[in-house]
């Protein structure tokens, strides 16, 4: 067995059960978690705003944009840019085309793949460079975030590397790494990713009730 | 409360009020700072440690030991954090009680729609519970306990009051009528500091026909039990009031012009008790709305002073009571301006969820005010701000007074009996 | 390096249009194989002239006066016919400048640019171990100055962590073949090249992103005064004596001015290789060059790789002085504050401006540092 094959045969479907497994049993674990029931008559819809919350903090609020522009500019371009990246580079609709889900969509064309690429490294190194920069970064950050970015970066890193297609051995260690992330989401922070849609959804639900605007 | 000051009370009580929600909190906050670009203690020192997430840092230790799911599987290869340790709940307490007032303008600028506010408000418990409180704090609930009421006003010094008002406005004010339809509690800032609040009642209500009382037993709406994170004292503070409304008869009880009272009343009440009221909460600032709405308070005269609204956090930003304030000013001011992030983005006064009531944080609050006077400087040429909560009034007026400013501060109910349009 | 035709070849078409087939004929002949060619030969006597004009002798004495080495010779200097497909670079058979460029490149710049940067390491590694790490004199004071802002340490880190992920691959592209292709084999290195050219085009623009946002964040401070001339003969202090500055000093002035010209030279001149159709056809024309689009990206790959090994060498000693080689100087660049006394030492007039910044309270001097207040 190749490495290349060890990569996208065992340990791949390793990885991506532990993946799914362990990102189902973490989201599910912490919905049964549960809450006491709230007597407080309602004012307006907890699932109404459940829904609200989460469409709300998609987007920054004017007011404080101007201190926090580094990030929102970090922020959406790593994750606009990796979104992009995933979905529609042209390998990633092949491998999603043929190993999980059977069928595939219109790929981007090289230089949208370049565009995005350029964005997502952008995004995140300037996210990285801030958490070891700014005080209030360095206090809060711990080795998991500094993992959970670094884990990131080489994986985009080594899937742009191979871009050549050329390689197997290029090919393969992309495969590793993204393995590895695959294997390190569940346990880590990277989990955000999986859960972000309950804490808004919950601080929502508790407006909503309230009958607030989020 | 006076329980021994251990981890485990305090990591067991954490683990209890660790619901979906703080879980989900928890989980996904991604370290990314930016609650600290809103919160006024952070802003006012620049101190990292001031950081709002970073509050929650003993609550995060426990849960991820103890509570997060696959931790069994991390434990097994050490991958989980330490047990907590006394010191560090220690280190915590004054980020935990002094530099936050739960105001919750993090959770807005939070990318995750994280509630740090009322996280910190269910670490409290584990605090209260560990007895590591300030002093502050501990002997305004010991007040609490005795009187019903943190600054111990008794019905003897209520009466005063209302006496005085009743000969001012010439306007009876009865007390304990059984089967009235509305009940009014106060805070003890108002009866003490603001009494003319019930001369404003009683005139707004006569001039609507509303059929009111206060009750001589339950007429303290502060609930310290909240702000200290006391859930038995919060539960013996909130069925004074359900005992006497419901004794009365009454189908409404008037929550005052007070942040935290409201949501203890309105929110936590029915839970902390375990049952539904038989009687509904509205928020004096709604029922004003409602009777100008329906006429029954006509509006007058306007005030021709240029005035700014500071918006209580837990009435407006957590309350969801906004736009009736605003309603109320329009016809009360000739003059009337918003300051930049009015609503439910305005900064806090600095001195809510029990930090006033908290000596050892003086300096603190008055730092944070600090921001909030800018932010009303900002606008120029400002003479008087309405500030429909006694609590941010009281710190309103200690730091106007330390900042030598001539702003006037105002209460709504009072801005509205004074522009009522005459008889 | 253009030929007068008509002055050469005698007037006409014909023969350019005979020279070409002439040529193209022998190109196909090199690709089919030189060995081949050689062993068809006819011998001397045959008539080869196979095929004869129709109709008489072709007008204008199409077999011409010219031997084939000289048409051979000046078609491999660049000589260019005439094509009526719309390619007009297709009329020119051998650019003869694409040898000199090789030449430059393999001879030139991979040799003295190999030779520069070893020199560099080896005098940095030898005054490490002569001089050894040079301490703030008067040892710590406790106190600390604001000196830069998080979004100038933001920029800057951004800055240098595309300058590496460059630099490594941009390396291994032009010394590689030369240096790692012998010792890795062709096996081994194709796969490093392959990534190190993935790598360096894509990293590439986001250097012209972190350049000119460090022009902007680092200008402040950067202009020469009078004060840089007298630090700069005296070597900075090098040679003994103190040398006065202000914010920055003459080195680290020069330095920036280098980085700006040097990267932004680098970053037009690798936007120009990565996307060459748009860099001749549409930028070439509007900057005025006269020049033909393949001579252009030879000298943008000259320009690129000179600049590039130019500033590889000159941010070791950055990086040196900025690490290792100084106590003091690293936490400006990561707390954002530096000791009052490293700020005394080197850069006393800067110092005189900021004393009043100067405090104990390190934890509030990095946050002062941080929100911009420098």
């Amino acid at each position: 067995m190749t490495f290349l094959e060890f990569t996208e045969g065992p340990m791949w479907y390793v990885a991506a059960t532990v993946f799914v497994v362990g990102v189902l049993w973490k989201v599910i674990g912490l919905v049964r978690i549960g809450h006491k029931p709230d007597i407080a008559p309602p004012k307006g819809s907890a699932a109404g705003g459940f829904l609200a919350g989460n469409i709300r903090h998609f987007f920054p609020r004017g007011l404080f944009a101007e201190r926090t522009w580094m990030h929102i500019v970090g922020g959406y371009g790593f994750h606009l840019g990796l979104f992009v990246l995933l979905v529609f580079a042209a390998p990633h609709v092949a491998f999603i085309q043929e190993r999980i889900l059977g069928f595939g969509w219109p790929a981007l064309p090289r230089w949208g793949f370049i565009v995005a690429a350029e964005v997502a490294f952008a995004g995140l190194i300037l996210l990285w460079v801030r958490r070891i920069s700014d005080p209030v970064m360095r206090l809060i950050s711990d080795w998991d975030d500094h993992v959970g970015s670094w884990l990131t970066f080489i994986v985009m890193l080594t899937g742009c590397l191979a871009l050549q297609e050329a390689n197997d051995a290029l090919r393969a260690l992309h495969i590793f790494f993204v393995n590895g992330w695959l294997i390190y989401f569940p346990f880590s922070r990277l989990m955000h990713a999986a859960t972000f849609f309950l804490s808004r959804g919950y601080t929502g639900a508790t407006y909503g009730r309230k009958g607030m605007t989020v | 409360m006076n329980a021994p000051a251990t981890v485990d009370t305090a990591v067991r009580k954490f683990l209890d009020f660790t619901d979906a929600d703080v879980a989900s909190y928890l989980e996904t906050c991604v370290h990314c700072g930016e609650c600290a670009e809103a919160c006024h203690f952070y802003l006012s020192s620049h101190d990292p440690k001031y950081t709002p997430t970073y509050k929650l840092f003993p609550l995060v230790k426990a849960y991820k030991r103890h509570k997060a799911p696959l931790s069994s599987l991390k434990k097994m290869i050490g991958l989980v954090p330490a047990e907590l340790t006394e010191e560090e709940l220690r280190e915590w307490e004054p980020l935990v009680y002094d530099s936050c007032t739960m105001c919750g303008r993090c959770t807005l600028v939070c990318p995750m729609g994280i509630d740090i506010a009322g996280t910190i408000r269910k670490m409290r418990e584990g605090y209260a519970a560990a007895g590591i409180v300030p002093d502050g704090l501990k002997s305004a609930a010991e007040n609490a306990e005795r009187t019903g009421s943190p600054m111990g006003v008794t019905l003897k010094a209520l009466q005063a009051q209302l006496a005085h008002q009743e000969a001012e406005t010439g306007i009876r004010i009865e007390i304990d009528k059984q089967g009235a339809d509305y009940m009014a509690i106060f805070s003890s800032m108002e009866t003490m500091g603001y009494p003319e609040i019930f001369g404003a009642y009683a005139k707004l209500f006569k001039r609507a026909g509303l059929d009111w009382t206060i009750s001589s037993e339950a007429f303290e709406a502060t609930n310290v039990g909240v702000q200290m994170g006391s859930g038995p004292l919060a539960k013996k503070l909130v069925q004074r009031i359900v005992d006497a409304a419901e004794r009365l008869g009454v189908k409404y009880v008037i929550s005052p012009e007070c942040g935290h009272a409201y949501g203890a009343l309105r929110w936590a009440g029915p839970n902390l008790v375990g049952r539904p009221f038989k009687f509904e909460v509205v928020h004096i600032i709604e029922l004003i709305d409602q009777l100008r709405a329906e006429g029954r308070i006509p509006p007058g005269k306007k005030d021709g002073r240029k005035m700014t609204l500071h918006d209580p956090c837990q009435i407006i930003r957590r309350g969801g009571i906004l736009k009736e304030p605003r309603r109320l000013i329009a016809d009360a001011a000739e003059n009337f301006v918003e300051m930049e992030g009015a609503g439910v983005a305005n900064l806090c006064c600095g001195g809510g969820g029990g930090v006033s009531a908290n000596p050892r944080a003086a300096e603190l609050q008055k730092a944070a005010f600090s921001f909030k006077l800018d932010q009303i400087s900002k606008i120029g040429g400002i003479e008087a701000v309405v500030v429909p909560c006694a609590n941010c009034r009281t710190v309103f007026e200690d730091g106007l007074d330390e900042y030598e400013s001539d702003l006037e501060v105002v209460g709504l109910g009072e801005l509205v009996a004074d522009t009522l349009a005459d008889d | 390096m253009m030929l007068d035709i008509h002055g050469k070849f005698g007037a006409g078409p014909a023969r350019v249009a005979a020279a070409l087939l002439l040529a193209f004929a022998m190109v196909l002949a090199i690709a089919l194989g030189a060995h081949a060619q050689s062993s068809v030969r006819p011998p001397s006597n045959a008539v080869t002239n196979v095929t004869k004009p129709v109709g008489g002798e072709v007008p204008g004495n199409a077999l011409g006066a010219t031997s084939d080495g000289e048409v051979w010779g000046a078609i491999r200097h660049g000589e260019s016919g005439k094509v009526t497909i719309p390619d007009g670079y297709a009329a020119t058979l051998i650019q003869s400048q694409g040898q000199d460029w090789r030449l430059l490149r393999d001879n030139f710049i991979i040799n003295y640019g190999a030779m520069l940067i070893l020199a560099v390491i080896v005098i940095l590694m030898a005054y490490f171990a002569i001089r050894g790490r040079i301490p703030i004199s008067g040892g710590r004071s406790g106190k600390v100055i604001p000196r830069f802002s998080l979004s100038e340490r933001v920029v800057h880190w951004f800055t240098a962590s595309v300058f590496v992920l460059l630099a490594i691959s941009g390396v291994i592209l032009l010394f590689g073949r030369e240096f790692l292709l012998p010792v890795m084999g062709p096996e081994a290195f194709g796969l490093v090249a392959s990534a190190a050219m993935q790598g360096h085009n894509l990293f590439g623009p986001l250097f012209l992103v972190a350049i000119v946002a460090m022009f902007f964040l680092f200008v402040r401070g950067n202009g020469y005064k009078l004060v840089d001339l007298a630090w700069a003969i005296k070597a900075g202090g090098l040679l003994g004596g103190h040398a006065s500055s202000g914010r920055y000093n003459f080195g680290e002035k020069s330095w920036f001015w280098l980085a700006i010209i040097g990267g932004l030279a680098i970053s037009t001149s690798g936007l120009s290789m990565l996307f060459p159709d748009f860099a001749v056809e549409t930028v070439a024309p509007l900057v005025g060059g006269g020049m033909a689009g393949r001579e252009l990206l030879q000298w943008v790959n000259i320009i690129h790789a000179v600049s590039a090994v130019v500033l590889i060498a000159v941010s070791l000693g950055h990086v040196y002085l900025g690490t290792i080689g100084m106590e003091g100087a690293l936490e400006g660049m990561t707390r954002g504050t530096v000791d009052e006394n490293w700020a005394r030492e080197h850069h006393d007039l800067w110092h005189a401006e900021h004393e009043g910044a100067s405090t104990e309270d390190v934890a509030m001097a990095e946050a002062k540092a941080a929100h911009g207040e420098v």
